[in-house]
């Protein structure tokens, strides 16, 4: 296939894009079949486009502009990576009804965010996940301004972090590109704006942020769109970071301070989580709690994390896609997906979260602390997906927009393929791990029927089955849990969270006190300053020449 | 033959658009095919090659082509695509005297030449009907063609090095007071005809004069360009400061968006203070944005702003995105290019500009809503400007070629 | 004769500063013209002379043409103009004759000095009469400046100068004419 073909995932949407938009000026009433077609070929071409060759394909069109070359490349990590971003939103493309101009937007976004995944270094990946944030935020606000969405100004500040890492790296390197930087130039201060530009474009914080709170807004076509484009965008930048880094980052303590947020993430996500006053509110902290995973697995630096974090996130794409679906009712629908998401064993993210574990107490020292926090927080969680089984529903977003067979299928599926977890390691997680970073010598991680670890062989496959078969039977024999929805008392509450709810009133509150308020009149600055008068002018003029004379 | 062409057809399109005012159609036509035949003109001019038909050396550098093809763009896009009230005749022959102008600045062979050829583009402005005095509207170009003439006096004698120093201080105050930045800023009436207003001077003739002083002041005082380079940025960053804020936080619509002007200059400063070509090509783009996106968005704005409608559609965020140089905007472009350079000068600078880039986010939104919902031609103006800056800031190697970087 | 025609100058510019009826504006722009013109014949440039000359006398009659002939000469509250005349004189004769070097210390006073006085005046007034004549004076003293340059000057900017001065004051003066 030739090279060009690169050009494909991302121009297939794009091109999806500007049908929907014809489409939609023209009056004709098929723009999502337009869109469907259109996301679900992007998916083909990108798997026609990997798995013949199963290598590494680049592509380079010249300079940009900004010292960035077009250089597009799909490898491994590119290839999971766009399709965390490709499959949840070509089902949600495919099954929510939206207007032309939210789905040319949203096939924008889609184009921008596999971009950003296909880019051969930092630049190219800045402008494209700027772009992506751009357009699911103009996404959110077109569907509605007044429902929460994540603040404009910290992913703008996110993808600028990253331009300007990508920058210095082009300084004192002489490339941004991924696979040329050398090593000795990503150093820790650089190191540190790459991750604080990953952790904000994700919104990967241990406090409620907007990865939660987008499941609140009253309808859940943006907000779907938003998570598949936008969360998984960030976790790449960590991922590309071990390339950079020749298979590691610059100092242990990094992976230790990320691993950390990693859990604290988790954690903060499981607390609010077991405190949930509806079923909906406690949804939306599934895929902060995954993400909270995924951190912790990638940041520790060696393989079996990476592929444990890379395979978490695959789960928590399928997540994405599924819970916009939901509809905010009790039943099979619900009670598979809280299944699905809490771990419950022999579900993939069963089974994730036991080879992320796994891997913290492998690699030692502080991080096998980490994975004691990390066991903790699962326990949480799991008490919190059973309190919420029984949690009144929430608020309802319209039922047109969700399709509860299609969510309860994709949350089964995780489940039921559970015991494949080797193959989807096999297929996705490990060969993208290999490519940023170097196997351990000795038998492969992954296998079609076990995973090996330094210390363990998980046989999943054998360990699993009985498992899922034992759950089918009991619940085919028991029939869905009666239970009836009603509040319930939160398990525990965390300490100094009213402290810090009323210190942040208070300074949202804060005014300037009467006294002072004249220095800060803009009115009156405006005034000074556009009046024109000749003494501003004169003593500027005065200030100017004295500053050069110092 | 050419730089004198770029000069002499805007200038006779003018005149002949202001001779036909009576009728309309005739002197849009004649108008418009003197300003497309001096672009052309522009177009076919080699950069730097100098032309003697006048007894004068003129020659346009690339990076100044680069901005009068911009400035030509502007006009085309603002003229083709006014709101159904404006009076495009007016608007088209405004646009080819400042265009006339600006190529005359471009052409000059020597900073008298440039400061003097301001001067009368300051008093053929100052003329123009407008709501303030004419004393008002001559003062602040008249200062700062007094002020860019005492420095470039300064910088042509000989004496101690602080001279060079006082000669930067000339021309940078000089440069600020032309573009009407902090502390210079115009008195602006936000009643008054565009045309005859400070946004003449900030956004349309602006870009020309900054690259012709710019550019000229370093081979004049290399002995300061530090001097020089230090004030741009100070300057830059007080404008980006107080641009954004003053934007975001003012009463009026019509004013927001002269501050907001003031803060893609303060760009402009900066990028142009770094003194290095990631600067230069930064300052390039942002005065393609101000000429191809912001200067249009303004003048679509001004019916809305009038009626005090807000609206909240795609179009109205998608201009927003673009005015806070988001992603895939040419603003985001040209922000990598400044910091770029910055990081390369001094990295703190580089921290300190993009802590203040975030500040465009709130204003940005605000003046987006104002665009109100444009509809019918002034709908295709504004998917033309957004797209134009998507292209940009996708790829904006084709304008950084033409400017020479 | 280089420095009487730039203390004359300088009188023009004080005079500019100092005057606010159209004759005393006319006598200082003459003299400004006349200054600079003498300037540019010890510079060797003839053409800039005649053109100096040329504008100064279309911007002075352009001054007498209209009325009311008044002199206006140092009325009630002119103090700080006449400190501003004399300081800014003093202050450019310091920098040309003491601060700077090598030949033409006359001409560099008379720029300076007029620049000086000229923007004082420009920020300094509300009447259109005279920060137009000012700006004529500017224009003149920007184009008898121009032959500072290491190279000289050729003759475009006393050309451009002295269109402007000449056409400077041929403007609408009427102050403001609404929205």
């Amino acid at each position: 296939m030739p090279s060009t073909a690169l050009l494909a995932p991302v121009a297939i949407p794009l091109l999806t894009a500007g049908a929907v938009a014809f489409c939609g000026v023209a009056g004709l009433k098929v723009d999502r079949v337009v869109l469907a077609v259109g996301s679900w070929g992007a998916i083909v071409v990108l798997i026609a486009l990997w798995v013949p060759v199963r290598s590494t394909q680049e592509l380079t069109l010249g300079p940009l502009g900004y010292g960035a070359p077009f250089d597009l490349r799909l490898d491994a990590v590119g290839f999971a990576f766009a399709l965390m971003v490709l499959v949840p939103s070509a089902v949600l493309l495919t099954l929510q009804p939206r207007a032309w101009q939210e789905g040319t937007v949203a096939a924008l976004g889609v184009a921008a965010a596999v971009l950003a995944v296909e880019a051969g270094g930092i630049l190219l990946t800045a402008v494209a996940g700027g772009a992506a944030a751009t357009l699911a935020v103009i996404q959110l606000d077109v569907e509605d301004p007044r429902a929460s969405r994540p603040p404009w100004g910290i992913l703008l500040a996110a993808w600028l972090a990253l331009s300007w890492a990508g920058a210095i790296l082009q300084v004192r390197g002489g490339t941004a590109v991924y696979a040329a930087v050398p090593v000795s130039a990503i150093t820790v201060p650089i190191f540190v704006l790459l991750a604080a530009a990953a952790l904000l474009a994700s919104g990967l914080f241990p406090w409620r942020a907007w990865p939660s709170q987008l499941w609140g807004r009253p309808a859940l076509r943006a907000a779907g769109m938003a998570m598949a484009t936008m969360y998984p965008l960030g976790f790449y930048l960590l991922v590309r970071a071990y390339e950079i880094g020749d298979g590691g980052y610059p100092q242990f303590l990094l992976n230790a301070a990320l691993a950390t947020i990693g859990v604290l993430v988790a954690f903060g996500a499981a607390a609010r989580a077991q405190s949930a006053t509806t079923r909906r509110e406690y949804l939306g902290e599934v895929i902060p709690g995954l993400g909270g995973f995924a951190l912790m697995g990638i940041s520790l630096g060696t393989s079996l994390g990476l592929a444990a974090g890379i395979a978490t996130l695959v789960v928590a794409a399928i997540l994405a896609a599924c819970l916009p679906l939901l509809p905010d009712r009790a039943g099979p629908a619900s009670l598979v997906l809280i299944a699905a998401a809490a771990g419950l064993p022999p579900g993939l993210a069963f089974g994730v979260r036991v080879l992320g574990l796994e891997a913290t107490f492998e690699a030692g020292n502080l991080l096998g602390l980490l994975g004691i926090a990390g066991v903790a927080t699962w326990i949480i969680s799991i008490i919190a997906a059973a309190r919420a089984i029984g949690l009144p529903a929430g608020r309802g977003h319209p039922a047109v927009e969700t399709a509860p067979r299609v969510a309860m299928g994709l949350a089964a599926a995780t489940i039921l393929v559970g015991p494949a977890l080797g193959l989807v390691l096999l297929a996705l997680a490990l060969p993208a791990q290999a490519d940023v970073m170097a196997s351990p010598a000795g038998v492969p991680i992954g296998g079609a029927t076990s995973i090996v670890t330094v210390s363990t062989v998980l046989p999943a496959l054998a360990l699993f089955t009985p498992v899922l078969l034992l759950a089918a039977a009991a619940y085919i024999v028991a029939g869905p849990p009666a239970v009836p929805a009603r509040q319930r008392p939160p398990l525990f509450e965390l300490p100094g969270t009213k402290l810090l709810a009323g210190l942040r009133a208070e300074i949202r509150a804060a005014t300037v006190p009467e006294q002072y308020r004249s220095l800060v009149d803009l009115r009156a600055l405006e005034a000074a300053a556009t009046g024109g008068g000749p003494l501003l002018w004169l003593a500027a003029l005065v200030a100017l020449a004295y500053a050069v004379t110092r | 033959m050419e730089p004198e062409l770029a000069v002499a057809l805007p200038a006779a399109g003018a005149l002949i658009g202001a001779a036909l005012r009576p009728r309309p159609r005739v002197a849009l036509i004649a108008g418009a095919a003197l300003g497309v035949a001096g672009l052309a003109a522009l177009v076919l001019a080699a950069p730097g090659l100098s032309s003697d038909q006048l007894g004068l050396r003129l020659s346009i550098s690339a990076m100044s082509r680069a901005l009068l093809l911009a400035g030509g763009g502007s006009l085309a896009l603002v003229v083709a695509f006014a709101p159904a009230r404006a009076d495009r005749t007016a608007l088209l022959t405004w646009g080819l005297a400042g265009l006339a102008g600006m190529a005359a600045i471009a052409a000059a062979p020597t900073l008298d030449l440039v400061i003097l050829v301001t001067l009368g583009v300051a008093l053929l402005h100052a003329a123009l009907a407008g709501g303030r005095s004419l004393s008002a509207r001559l003062r602040a170009p008249a200062l700062a063609v007094a002020l860019l003439g005492v420095g470039l006096v300064l910088a042509r004698l000989e004496g101690p090095p602080v001279l060079a120093r006082f000669a930067a201080v000339g021309l940078v105050a000089g440069l600020a007071a032309a573009l009407g930045l902090l502390p210079y800023i115009h008195e602006f009436d936000p009643d008054e005809p565009t045309s005859a207003s400070p946004i003449a001077w900030i956004a349309f003739l602006g870009p020309v004069i900054a690259v012709a002083v710019v550019m000229r002041a370093r081979e004049l005082i290399p002995t300061a360009a530090a001097a020089f380079g230090a004030m741009l940025v100070g300057l830059g960053l007080l404008n980006m400061l107080w641009g954004s804020l003053a934007s975001w936080l003012t009463e009026k619509g019509t004013s927001a968006w002269h501050y907001s002007f003031m803060a893609d200059w303060g760009l402009v400063l900066c990028a142009f203070g770094v003194q290095v070509a990631d600067g230069q090509a930064a300052a390039v783009l942002v005065l393609y944005g101000i000429l191809l996106s912001r200067l249009p968005l303004y003048l679509w704005s001004r019916q809305s702003l009038r009626e005090r409608v807000q609206t909240d559609r795609p179009i109205n965020l998608l201009a927003a995105a673009l005015l806070a140089g988001s992603a895939p905007f040419a603003g985001f472009a040209a922000r990598v290019l400044l910091l770029r350079g910055a990081s390369q000068l001094y990295w703190p600078l580089a921290l300190v500009i993009a802590a203040g880039l975030l500040l465009w986010l709130p204003p940005s939104l605000r003046l987006g809503r104002s665009l109100g919902l444009p509809r019918g031609r002034q709908a295709i103006g504004a998917g033309i400007a957004i797209a134009a800056s998507v292209a940009m800031g996708l790829y904006p190697q084709p304008i950084l070629t033409l400017a020479g970087l | 004769m280089d420095t009487a025609a730039a203390i004359g100058a300088w009188l023009g510019a004080a005079v500019i500063v100092l005057a606010d009826g159209r004759r005393g504006l006319a006598v200082g722009i003459g003299l400004v013209a006349l200054g600079f013109a003498g300037l540019a014949w010890t510079e060797g440039s003839w053409v800039g002379t005649a053109f100096l000359v040329v504008g100064g006398a279309a911007a002075v009659i352009e001054l007498l043409r209209a009325r009311p002939h008044d002199w206006g000469f140092m009325p009630p509250g002119s103090t700080a103009r006449l400190i501003l005349a004399v300081v800014g004189g003093i202050i450019s004769l310091w920098i040309a004759a003491s601060v700077t070097t090598g030949p033409g210390a006359p001409l560099r006073f008379a720029s300076l000095a007029v620049m000086a006085l000229m923007s004082g005046r420009l920020l300094q007034s509300q009447s259109a009469t005279a920060v137009l004549t000012a700006a004529a004076g500017l224009a003149i003293a920007l184009a008898g400046a121009s032959a500072i340059a290491p190279s000289g000057s050729d003759y475009a900017p006393y050309l451009l100068g002295a269109a402007i001065a000449a056409g400077a004051l041929l403007l609408p003066v009427s102050e403001s004419r609404g929205a």
